[in-house]
Parts: structure tokens; C-alpha cells; sequence
């Protein structure tokens, strides 16, 4: 049961939760999720790669887990952790009935004999804090699982994610190798800050979200933001374009276009003028520079309409 | 269908883009999935499967607008099927003509519309290494090798015209027209593919150009222009930072210890006392040491940059885990030996007269990428932080970027100091163009100011 028929399935399924996506992203989505494959998505920030995951999510009705990726993030935050506080709790509550089932015993080797035959009280699932792999694995329905910046963690980490995404499988030294119940979706996220390895890159699909064209970015806005005016939703796209064109320290996205839209809805404005960009440019520009940059070509970046 | 596909992939191989068994396998399990006659889903297979990063998008996009568009498979561009034979016999012709030339029978292949023979050509051309030709080094032969295949091409043309021509004068004008036309336009292909660039989609580039100016008047002179008493006064500050910054470290060495309470070890450390938890540990933080490999440009203008940022990792040292460098002008010669037994100053004057480093060659950043591959590959890991200092003039020698690629590949991040100012990049002799599509992050760095800020994001 993969959810998606086709690609255009893919496209009218992600667009009824208000995600439009290109051809491109449909069939990898699609081929992803038929050949249970992990898409390893990379792209410049704000393109919209986490939202992504949330649209698949919320378009089959998935619950969606997510792993944020950080230097450092190790199994134990990421898989699974024995509770030692509620396995002491537990043997100091249940401590008389371990004394009844050793009182019988002659020996010393006969009492641990007997306990030993108990371990599997204390290594059980019960004493298990699963971290969102293990979640992700163990869940009865299929979820959607977000590793979110895997270019962040370390090679370690990495690696170790392999035999999850591999086989979809996870080995937990007590209990044995756990097989996902239910094969989840998983998206991988990366903004390039290194070279993911080979051997993974292997074993998923890769996807790379560019910024949008013009008119996907135009339907983008209005299905965003419904209350827009066409002409201020062309004039905006058309000026975010001229923006992206200069050489700026960071680009803006497809969500700093929506920040902006909506920051021109509340102000009122129906109109984009040299004012109105430069009162609200601290939206679009994150870094002094390009502020100053974008000031300075208002008359290229402004295209009259 | 398969064979296409296995076609491409070969055509792809011979290009260096890696593409997997598995990926492969995939991908023609896919094809079955999609509509393959829509061309958007059919790319998007191939493009999924076989470029798996942005790096190796462009490369692949490449091919397959020259396998599937310009190398269009024959049968498609002539209905009636009329003069194909012929054709391939003259071509046949040709090549024979042509004779037992590597070159010539490659372009004939291409026209022919099998591009692999080409491709491989092409490939070499782009990774041919100097000749030993010491005496003159300069990266003319690549620059040949690229004319011989050139002329080659021309000789084809003209070979195809006269084919063309000798039909006409048979009197039957017309005949053949659109193959032979269709077979040079096939040779314009092979043309623009020659002289084209194939550099890498960077986007994931850092370029770094802002700065805190810390201090003003010295802290923004250039390097180049510091007087001997500046140069005093300059050491003096970075002595005084070093130290700020060592603070900043050991006090981050003390907070490591305030984490979560590690309920592991303290029950284990418990058992010692009969379950009474006496000893209570914390969950450290694990700290953060990377291994540095530092490239540096001694020639002329640059070692005045570079021996700043040398004393500055050495006076660090404790910071990262393992601090290797490299000297160079020609080729790398190894000097952490010095900068291990001497005080930063003193051993920054023995590079200068101790070492064999041959301050009177010609820079050759082609050379010394060549020999620091063959020597000293095995120093980079995922762990290591490749940074060269230079202003990648090449004195127009061959700049070896595939061996910076390669590099790339080994190691964490591969982060470029650039004495020069950025306007200068890429002016005359500079290949930083051609370097930086290979590199994480590159960012000038001509004074005190730049050296700092560079210090701090790579040691915070």
C-alpha cells in the first residue's frame, strides 16, 4: 500500500494540502514512495524541503516524525535508551517478590541462576525509551519520517543510519533485530554543508528543490495567501525574481516570499512602490549587506507593471 | 528500452559520474512505474537515480540533452530511411580514409551515433596530466591535445562536404541533403562539447566577506604593507587574543562536566557503595577537536597572510586535534616538524631558511595539488579540515582542479584564503574561479581583522 496511483496522483494529492509541486518533485515522490526508497532532498534554505515531508504527511494522513540532526546527536537520542530510573524503580518495588523466588534457593550460583531466568523482565520493551527511529520502526501504521539536515550530524551518525535505511531494520543488542512494522517514508533533508557519503547517497533518491519558476511561484502565493491581489501577487514574484538575480549572501526563498506576501497584506498595501520595498525589505534580506545591496538597485529590483 | 538505458549509463561512466549497479537496477525498476513518455517523469528517474547531488546535476544534465536530444537515435530523423545506408557506408569510407588515428575514428563513432569512444576522449583531455616536460610547464598540452582533436573535426566537415559536393555533381542534388547536414550538425555537438566548461554546481559555497572590525588603523592594513615595528605590534595583539581565545576554550573544557546527570555511570559507580549513589556523573559533552592540514602559498606576497594564520593555528594547537602543514611554491614540503619543535616565531624564520623550498620557482598550485594527491592523500579524513592559503595564481601551468575535487571528496571542508582582494580574482593568471567551484567555503583574507574572524568560526 504506498497511498500515491501515479504521479499526477502525487501532484493533485500534495496540491489539496497546499503544497504544489513541480513535475520533477511528483515523480520522485512517487517513485519513492513505490519502490520504498528514502529521497534525499537537498536545496537552499527555505525552498520548502521540510515542508515537503509535512505535506506528504498530512496528504495520506500519516503521522510524521521528525529527527532533528545536530553535531554530536549519537543512537541514544536518536533510537533508543534503557530507562534506568524506572528499571531501579521497578526492582525496588518488586524487591520482597525477588527475595520469595531466591528464599528457596540453597546456593549463592542457584539464586543468580534464577534471577538470570528473570532477565527479560528488565530488558523488555517496557524499560525502552524509543527515540524517533525506533518510533518510526515500531509504529503499527506507516509514518512519515523527517531526518531533518542530516549534513549537520556527524559521519558516525551517518553510518549508522545506513542499516535503517537500508534494510529498515534496527539491531538493539538485549532484544535482537527489530524489523519496521510498517515501512515508513523517509525524507532526508540536506543543505549541503558537506558531502553526504557515498554509500548512502546509494541508497536513497535524490531530489533537488530549486527555487520555483515564475508561475509556479505565482500559484505558490495565491494558494498561500487567498486574499492576494493578482497584480501585487505577479509585481511580488516578478521582484522577488530581480532580487534572487543579484549577487546577495543569501538568496530569497520560496517561505520569504510568503513572509513578505503576508506582511503585505497586513500592512494593506495593493501597491509595491521604492517606499513600501525598503520598509519592509528586512523580511525579504537577512544580512546587512544585501539590504544595503537591494536599496541601492531599487530601480532594477522594482519593475513597473 | 534496457539498452538505451545501459547505453546512457556507459555514456555516463566514461564521463566520471559514478553510477552504481544498484543504481541502475533501480532505476530501469522504476521506469516500469512511470510513463516514460512523458519526458519530465522519464528525466526525473534518470536524474534521481544517477546525480545524486547537486555537484553532479550539471554533469548529468549535460549528457543527457547530448544522448537524448543532440544523438537522437537515427531512425527517428529519417522516415523514409532513404540514403541511411548510404551514409553509414560513407562513413564507413571516411573512417578508412581516416586511418588508424585514435581520434579520427572516435568523432567517426560519434557521428555514427555512438558518443562513448568521444566521450572517453574528451575525459582524458580533461585529466591529462603534465607531460614530464619540466623545462617548459605550462598547461599548453592540454590546450594541443584539444587543437589536434580540432582539426580532426575539421577534417571530418570537410570530408562530409565533399561528400555532399560529389553527390551534387552526380546530378542528383538534394540527395542525402538532410543526412549529411544532420551529420554536421553532429559535429557542431562534438565541437561545442569541446570547448565548453564542465565545472561543478557549486551552491552550497560559503563566500565569506563580512568581518568584525575589532580593531581599527592595524587591523586593516593589508599584510603585504606592514612595516617591521607593525609587524611587533601585530604579534603583540595576536598574543593577546590567542590567550582571550584559549579562555574562551578552557572555559568551555570546565562547562563540559555541568551536563545531565548520567544515570549509567552513577549507578555503576553506586555499585561500588552498595547502590548508594556517592559519586554522581554527568553526561559530558563530547568537545568538538577537528584535524586541520593547512596548504600555505610561501611565494612573494602570500606567506605574509599565510605565517599570521600558521601562528595563530599553532598558538591554538590545543584546540584542534591534530595540526598538519604544508609549505609550498612549486611542491608541498612538510613543516609541522618545525612548527612541533620551535616557538611559532622562530620556526616561521626556518621555513624561510631551513627547508629546501625552492622560493625562486614559479608558483604551481597544478604541481603541488599533483604531489600532495600522491604523497600525502592518506592525511585526509572526515574529520579533517583542508585549508589553503594562496591566491591560486597559476602562472598560467595547469591548475589540476579534478585533484581539488578529489580532495574534496576526503575530507570535511576544503576552505580557501585568498590574500587577494576579491575584485582580483579570476584577473590574469588567477584560477580562483576555476578552484572555488570545488571548495565548501573561500573567503579573503588580507588583514588582521579577516584573520580573526576566520579564527574564531573555525575554532567556535
Amino acid at each position: 500500500m504506498t497511498g500515491f496511483e501515479n504521479v499526477e496522483d502525487v501532484q493533485q494529492k500534495l496540491e489539496s494540502v497546499d503544497y504544489i509541486p513541480s513535475r520533477e518533485i511528483a515523480t520522485v515522490v512517487y517513485l519513492a514512495a513505490a519502490t520504498q526508497k528514502p529521497i534525499l532532498v537537498e536545496g537552499p534554505a527555505g525552498a520548502g524541503k521540510t515542508e515537503l515531508a509535512r505535506a506528504i504527511a498530512r496528504c495520506l494522513n500519516l503521522r510524521k516524525i521528525r529527527l532533528q540532526c545536530y553535531e554530536g546527536l549519537d543512537e541514544a537520542k536518536a533510537l533508543y535508551e534503557w530507562e534506568y530510573a524506572k528499571q531501579l524503580l521497578y526492582t525496588q518495588m518488586i524487591k520482597e517478590k525477588i527475595n520469595d523466588l531466591i528464599s528457596a534457593s540453597s546456593s549463592i550460583s542457584e539464586a543468580v541462576e534464577k534471577i538470570a531466568e528473570q532477565e527479560n523482565a528488565f530488558f523488555s520493551e517496557r524499560f525502552l525509551l524509543a527515540r524517533p527511529l525506533l518510533q518510526a520502526i515500531t509504529s503499527d501504521d506507516q509514518v512519515v519520517l523527517l531526518i531533518d539536515e542530516i549534513d549537520k550530524s556527524d559521519p558516525e551518525f551517518e553510518a549508522f543510519l545506513l542499516e535503517l535505511l537500508g534494510d529498515f531494520q534496527v539491531s538493539i543488542p538485549e532484544l535482537g533485530i527489530w524489523k519496521a512494522k510498517q515501512i515508513p517514508i523517509v525524507i532526508l533533508t540536506s543543505n549541503n554543508y558537506r558531502d553526504m557519503s557515498d554509500a548512502l547517497k546509494r541508497r536513497c533518491i535524490h531530489l533537488y528543490i530549486d527555487y520555483p519558476e515564475k508561475e509556479l511561484e505565482k500559484r505558490i502565493v495565491r494558494l498561500k495567501i487567498p486574499g492576494i491581489e493578482e497584480r501585487l501577487a505577479d509585481q511580488l514574484v516578478e521582484t522577488i525574481n530581480n532580487i534572487r538575480n543579484l549577487d546577495l549572501k543569501k538568496r530569497p526563498c520560496i517561505s520569504e516570499t510568503i513572509d513578505w506576501a503576508k506582511a503585505l497584506m497586513v500592512l494593506q498595501v495593493n501597491d509595491l512602490s521604492p517606499e513600501v520595498l525598503s520598509d519592509t525589505i528586512n523580511v525579504i534580506c537577512k544580512y546587512q549587506v544585501d539590504t544595503k545591496m537591494v536599496r541601492d538597485s531599487m530601480d532594477k529590483v522594482l519593475t513597473p507593471c | 528500452m534496457l539498452n538505451l538505458i545501459l547505453n546512457f549509463v556507459s555514456a555516463c561512466r566514461t564521463s566520471d559520474l559514478r553510477v552504481s549497479t544498484a543504481e541502475v537496477i533501480d532505476s530501469v525498476r522504476q521506469m516500469e512505474l512511470v510513463n516514460v513518455l512523458d519526458e519530465d517523469q522519464f528525466r526525473s528517474t534518470l536524474r534521481a537515480n544517477f546525480a545524486k547531488s547537486r555537484r553532479e546535476q550539471r554533469d548529468f544534465d549535460r549528457l543527457y540533452n547530448l544522448f537524448f536530444h543532440d544523438m537522437r537515435p537515427d531512425t527517428e530523423l529519417d522516415p523514409e530511411n532513404t540514403g541511411k545506408d548510404e551514409m553509414r557506408k560513407a562513413l564507413e569510407q571516411m573512417r578508412q580514409e581516416a586511418g588508424d588515428d585514435e581520434i579520427s575514428q572516435a568523432i567517426f563513432d560519434f557521428l555514427g551515433g555512438d558518443p562513448i569512444p568521444y566521450l572517453k576522449e574528451i575525459q582524458r583531455l580533461e585529466t591529462q596530466a603534465e607531460e614530464a616536460s619540466k623545462a617548459l610547464k605550462s598547461n599548453l598540452s592540454q590546450l594541443s591535445s584539444r587543437l589536434e582533436v580540432m582539426l580532426r573535426i575539421n577534417q571530418a566537415r570537410n570530408r562530409l562536404l565533399q561528400f555532399q559536393g560529389h553527390n551534387d555533381a552526380k546530378g542528383e542534388p538534394g540527395k542525402n541533403q538532410g543526412m549529411a547536414s544532420h551529420m554536421i550538425e553532429r559535429l557542431e555537438v562534438a565541437n561545442r562539447m569541446l570547448t565548453q566548461e564542465t565545472r561543478p554546481h557549486n551552491d552550497g559555497l560559503k563566500q565569506v566577506n563580512r568581518y568584525d572590525k575589532q580593531y581599527s588603523g592595524l587591523g586593516e592594513r593589508p599584510f603585504s604593507n606592514l612595516t617591521e615595528i607593525e609587524i611587533e605590534q601585530m604579534r603583540s595583539i595576536i598574543d593577546q587574543l590567542v590567550r582571550k581565545m584559549k579562555d574562551i576554550m578552557s572555559r568551555r573544557y570546565a562547562s563540559r562536566n555541568k551536563g545531565k546527570l548520567d544515570v549509567k555511570k552513577t549507578l555503576r559507580n553506586a555499585q561500588r557503595y552498595l547502590g548508594v549513589p556517592i559519586e554522581i556523573s554527568y553526561r559530558q559533552r563530547p568537545l568538538r577537536k577537528s584535524k586541520i592540514v593547512t596548504l600555505c602559498d610561501v611565494s612573494g606576497s602570500v606567506w605574509s597572510a599565510a605565517r599570521f594564520m600558521l601562528n595563530m593555528i599553532y598558538s591554538m594547537q590545543d584546540c584542534f586535534s591534530d595540526v598538519k602543514s604544508f609549505a609550498f611554491v612549486a611542491g608541498p614540503t612538510n613543516i609541522t616538524d618545525i612548527f612541533e619543535k620551535h616557538e611559532v616565531n622562530k620556526a616561521i624564520e626556518k621555513v624561510i631558511t631551513d627547508t629546501d623550498i625552492n622560493f625562486d620557482a614559479h608558483t604551481d598550485y597544478g604541481e603541488m595539488l599533483t604531489q600532495f594527491h600522491r604523497d600525502y592523500l592518506n592525511l585526509l579524513s572526515k574529520k579533517t579540515t583542508l585549508i589553503i592559503v594562496g591566491d591560486a595564481r597559476t602562472n598560467y601551468h595547469n591548475p589540476c582542479e579534478l585533484l581539488l575535487d578529489e580532495m574534496r571528496s576526503k575530507c570535511r571542508r576544503v576552505i580557501w584564503l585568498n590574500p587577494e582582494p576579491e575584485q582580483f580574482w579570476g584577473t590574469g593568471d588567477s584560477e580562483m574561479n576555476t578552484y572555488k567551484a570545488y571548495c565548501h567555503e573561500v573567503r579573503p583574507c588580507r588583514n588582521l581583522n579577516q584573520l580573526i574572524y576566520f579564527i574564531e568560526d573555525l575554532v567556535f
